[in-house]
């Protein structure tokens, strides 16, 4: 069921008792259970947070953690699944789901009172209707009708008695039938497609509003909660720029002081941490990063310039000399190079971004600052954030990148974050680098319906790739730049695939939809699930987002063929 | 007669210098007992010569038999610093692990000092809970608290833990988990939780 | 719960103890029967008069203090009128360490013998250790290794230098507020990274 009144419904009710946290591996959950910690802490509700993966691992955790414990909130993770026949709970456990991935499991919809969603049904969603989907008397009808013979009038012969009740029977399952088809139509349309709803990280920021608890750190999680949605493609633009409306109207809010008495804005120290709303540019870690290589290696301008070719090159000195910035300086660190061409640096290349086709560059976003060296923008804040998220090595399990992520955001972790944003210089560099390889090599293959991209056992970087945030933005990025070379190729979708394990010999499969719909709709989720089920590839779809899977190296090609046959 | 006085003791001591050793080291039995059987020899010759005073009648005897008890109090001295010193090192270590030392620790020990380690634990005990008529933790809240519920992270697999309200909470590697300060401060100290900094 | 290491004469103090065991020349001046094993140099079974052995300095004391005594004591290499000189000269560049480890500690006790040249031992003695200490406050509020092996101090200096960077640090965390969290400690800290090692070692 729906929660509306999120203090009522949610806060106060697990306000006096332990809370067990379950939250995903995404940047959007990471924030909401920062918001949360810090509530439950003001109040001192004691909590135990888990980092969990993959369904398996929610299951597996929530074996171990169950004990006398009564409320389970789960962060990101569990919308999309039925959870109480995933974990088989209690009848008294409580589950509270606040989850941005769509389409909401219609089981955790319409329980009656073990899972409880946290927020508002939205239009779009199209849930079905309760009777369109439940029935209560499906299969016992039948049973009954076919016994009840001996409450029969006693006047009726025989021969006709038995007429009737197998007309009774027949109209009866030919209506079940109907019904039945109805409500596989109605599913279908409902978990076609898989998608993002609102950010669980500004759900938080409300509640925290409505607990009159707000302030500018919260808000700072808020807003990293939306951009890494847009920055990722979870959300269009348009739903973007509404969100960071809203949040610009939180932050002047939060930005105005004024003393109640006296009506005048109150001095706030310098140093304290505030947020200004910003017009910044598409290009990744440019405050960080050389001019050249951030232009380089941000998915829009490299598309739209074309650099991974030597014309693009060209073009991209071409820009850089309109600017008026010397070849030197663009490939001198941002802060070292001159105070003039640094601050004009923003308005010669919005001037220039018609010209080189880059009009789409300047977007909306927000920068907090606090202290006088602190200066972070927020789609910095986010790649640096993926980057530690996915950092795993030999030393490093993805759970110590977890807490590192998660450490990140506190402004007392300043050297975190600065270790993040080289870590994402890597990544990028290594996204851009894979892409330049894959066009000129031409390993973008038709597979049909689709265009896929696999990423062999040995190739360079191939262990970069391994976790699935890189992976997406990657193949984000090889599509538009596809689309860049070949105009045709549109309206296909991708697939990439990159190893995981190699001694598990498995691989990390992906599927993303085509350029032309803007929206982030996919259905990769049912149609990888179908396809493994037709070819018996021995796949897991453990991930959260449907649309991410792992699947055995071996099977993978007989996985790919069905799924061309599927989508054909 | 060894050519060298009094220098097993010092091998004994070596390893107590300060600053050197942060554990104390493997209790050295067998030089304990050298150094008892060159007192014992000591002693001997001492009575020896003393009763055989009559024999030197100039009075040179004395100054070996100053020499020799001289070496045998050097000899009491140095042992009696190498337990004393030994104890010390317990006694710090008794606050700092609890009253459970780790086995490679205990596997150091000679069997008398762990009955003193036992029976110091005991006093400590028995001193605490008679502070103040009802007891008194002295090991507890060492730095002054700020909050009563503190945020905790957990460093290695510790398994369930029961907290005084009945709730149990599994203490697994990298969960983060809220709990009264009194409950997790002890197993802050060994090393099982970490307390997370804002 | 730590007792003064010794700058007092301590029953029980280490250091106390290794420093008397340093070694003095002694000339007998009496003959000692029987204990001709103390000089490695002669097989004989007496010590005759007038010979001359490196012996402990507590032995030494008790020799001396012996009426009529039985040796007298003269002065170690150390404190010989050179080795003063390149005292006075410069103590800062003196390696103590490998000269005399237990420097102070045997001038004092040496002082105490009441020797002809017991005051010059004593003003050497402070004297260096006032120029020296500069150095040893300088090193323990700055420097960020623990155990100053390249350093040439000898063992009191030793002790001063790490009570110096414990207090050094103590302070450091009283300023920072971080006084508040509970942290490990110290040894189990220690004990688990020695336990790391030997793992790390084992494979």
């Amino acid at each position: 069921m729906y929660i509306d009144n999120i203090v009522e419904g949610f806060y106060n009710v697990v306000h006096d008792s332990r809370v067990l946290l379950f939250v995903n591996y995404d940047i959007d959950a990471i924030c909401s259970a920062r918001i949360l910690q810090y509530l439950f802490r003001c109040d001192t509700i004691s909590y135990t947070l888990v980092p969990i993966s993959g369904i398996q691992e929610l299951r597996l955790a929530y074996e171990e953690n169950c004990e006398e414990v009564k409320y389970v909130v789960l962060v990101n993770c569990g919308g999309t699944i039925d959870i109480v026949e995933l974990l088989e709970p209690n009848e008294d456990v409580v589950f509270f789901l606040i989850d941005s991935h769509r389409p909401t499991d219609l089981c955790n919809v319409f329980s009656s009172s073990q899972v409880r969603i946290i927020g508002k049904p939205e239009a779009e969603e199209n849930i079905p209707e309760f009777d369109d989907v439940f029935r209560e008397d499906s299969e016992d009808e039948e049973d009954k009708s076919d016994n009840s013979g001996g409450e029969s009038d006693p006047e009726e012969n025989r021969a006709a008695k038995r007429m009737r009740l197998s007309e009774e029977a027949i109209l009866k399952r030919r209506e079940h039938r109907l019904w039945t088809e109805k409500r596989d139509r109605f599913v279908f349309n409902y978990t076609q497609f898989s998608y993002f709803g609102k950010a669980s990280a500004v759900r938080m920021f409300e509640l925290a509003l409505n607990l009159s608890k707000d302030n500018v750190d919260l808000l700072w999680c808020a807003i990293i909660g939306v951009t890494e949605q847009y920055l990722l493609g979870k959300i269009e633009k348009q739903q973007y720029i509404l969100d960071t409306g809203v949040l610009q109207g939180h932050v002047s809010k939060l930005s105005h002081n004024v003393d109640e008495e006296t009506a005048e804005a109150v001095a706030t120290p310098v140093t304290a941490p505030r947020i200004s709303f910003i017009k910044d540019l598409q290009l990744a870690l440019y405050r960080h990063w050389t001019v050249e290589a951030s232009l380089r290696h941000s998915m829009y301008s490299a598309c739209k310039l074309k650099l991974w070719s030597l014309k693009g090159e060209r073009k991209l000195h071409e820009l850089l000399v309109d600017m008026g910035l010397p070849l030197a300086q663009s490939r001198q660190k941002f802060c070292a190079m001159d105070m003039v061409l640094r601050k004009e640096f923003h308005s010669m290349i919005e001037k220039l971004a018609e010209k080189y086709n880059l009009d789409q560059l300047v977007f909306t976003s927000f920068i907090l600052q606090h202290g006088f060296r602190n200066k972070f923008c927020a789609s910095d804040v986010v790649y640096s954030m993926l980057a530690l998220l996915e950092s795993t090595s030999r030393d490093r399990s993805s759970k110590d990148c977890f807490l590192e992520a998660m450490d990140a955001l506190s402004r007392s972790k300043k050297n975190l974050l600065e270790d993040g944003i080289e870590k994402a210089k890597l990544m990028l560099t290594s996204i851009f680098k894979m892409v330049q390889g894959a066009l000129d090599m031409q390993m973008v293959v038709s597979g049909g319906p689709f265009l896929y991209f696999v990423i062999q056992e040995g190739a360079l970087n191939a262990r970069h790739f391994s976790h699935p945030h890189t992976l997406i933005l990657l193949a984000q990025f090889l599509l538009q730049a596809h689309v860049m070379v070949k105009k045709k190729s549109l309206n296909l979708p991708l697939i990439a695939s990159a190893p995981l394990n190699v001694e598990d010999g498995t691989c990390l499969v992906v599927g993303i939809p085509p350029v032309i719909e803007d929206s982030p709709r996919n259905f990769f989720g049912k149609a990888f699930e179908q396809a493994a089920e037709k070819t018996n590839a021995r796949a897991q779809l453990d991930y959260f987002d449907s649309s991410i899977m792992k699947l055995k190296t071996e099977d993978r090609s007989k996985f790919f063929d069905a799924l061309a046959a599927l989508l054909s | 007669m060894p050519l060298t006085l009094t220098q097993r003791c010092c091998h004994l001591l070596a390893p107590l210098i300060p600053f050197t050793v942060v554990f104390i080291h493997l209790s050295d039995d067998d030089g304990v007992r050298q150094v008892f059987e060159e007192m014992r020899g000591l002693y001997d010759q001492n009575v020896a010569a003393a009763n055989d005073s009559t024999a030197d009648p100039d009075g040179t005897a004395i100054s070996s038999i100053a020499i020799r008890h001289a070496a045998l109090e050097r000899n009491k001295r140095c042992l009696m610093a190498y337990v004393f010193n030994r104890s010390k090192k317990l006694r710090n270590m008794r606050w700092q692990f609890g009253s459970i030392l780790p086995p490679e620790i205990k596997a150091n020990l000679c069997e008398p000092e762990i009955q003193w380690f036992n029976s110091y634990s005991k006093c400590l005990a028995r001193y605490m809970k008679s502070i103040g008529g009802q007891g008194l933790n002295l090991a507890q809240d060492v730095k002054p608290p700020k909050s009563l519920y503190v945020e905790v992270r957990s460093l290695i697999d510790y398994g369930k833990f029961e907290l005084d309200n009945g709730e149990v909470v599994l203490l697994k590697k990298h969960s983060t988990h809220l709990m009264s300060r009194a409950q997790c401060e002890p197993l802050i100290i060994q090393g099982v939780l970490e307390q997370i900094n804002h | 719960m730590s007792l003064c290491q010794s700058y007092v004469p301590n029953y029980f103090s280490i250091q106390d103890i290794l420093a008397t065991q340093e070694k003095v020349p002694c000339k007998f001046e009496m003959q000692v029967k029987h204990l001709g094993f103390l000089d490695p140099g002669s097989d004989k079974r007496d010590i005759e008069i007038g010979t001359s052995i490196e012996l402990p300095l507590w032995m030494a004391s008790v020799l001396n203090s012996q009426r009529p005594s039985i040796a007298e004591v003269g002065l170690p290499k150390i404190f010989k009128e050179a080795y003063r000189d390149i005292m006075k000269a410069d103590p800062c560049v003196v390696d103590l360490h490998k000269l005399a480890q237990y420097f102070y500690e045997f001038g004092m006790c040496l002082c105490m013998l009441k020797h002809r040249e017991s005051s010059e031992i004593s003003s050497v003695l402070v004297e260096s250790f006032k120029q020296r200490f500069r150095q040893i406050l300088d090193w323990a509020q700055h420097s960020t290794i623990e155990v100053p092996e390249s350093k040439k101090l000898d063992e009191t200096e030793k002790m001063i230098y790490h009570m110096g960077r414990e207090v050094g640090s103590s302070l450091y965390l009283w300023l920072t507020e971080g006084g508040s969290l509970i942290t490990a400690a110290d040894m189990v800290i220690q004990h688990k990274k020695m336990k790391l090692t030997q793992k790390d070692l084992l494979h």
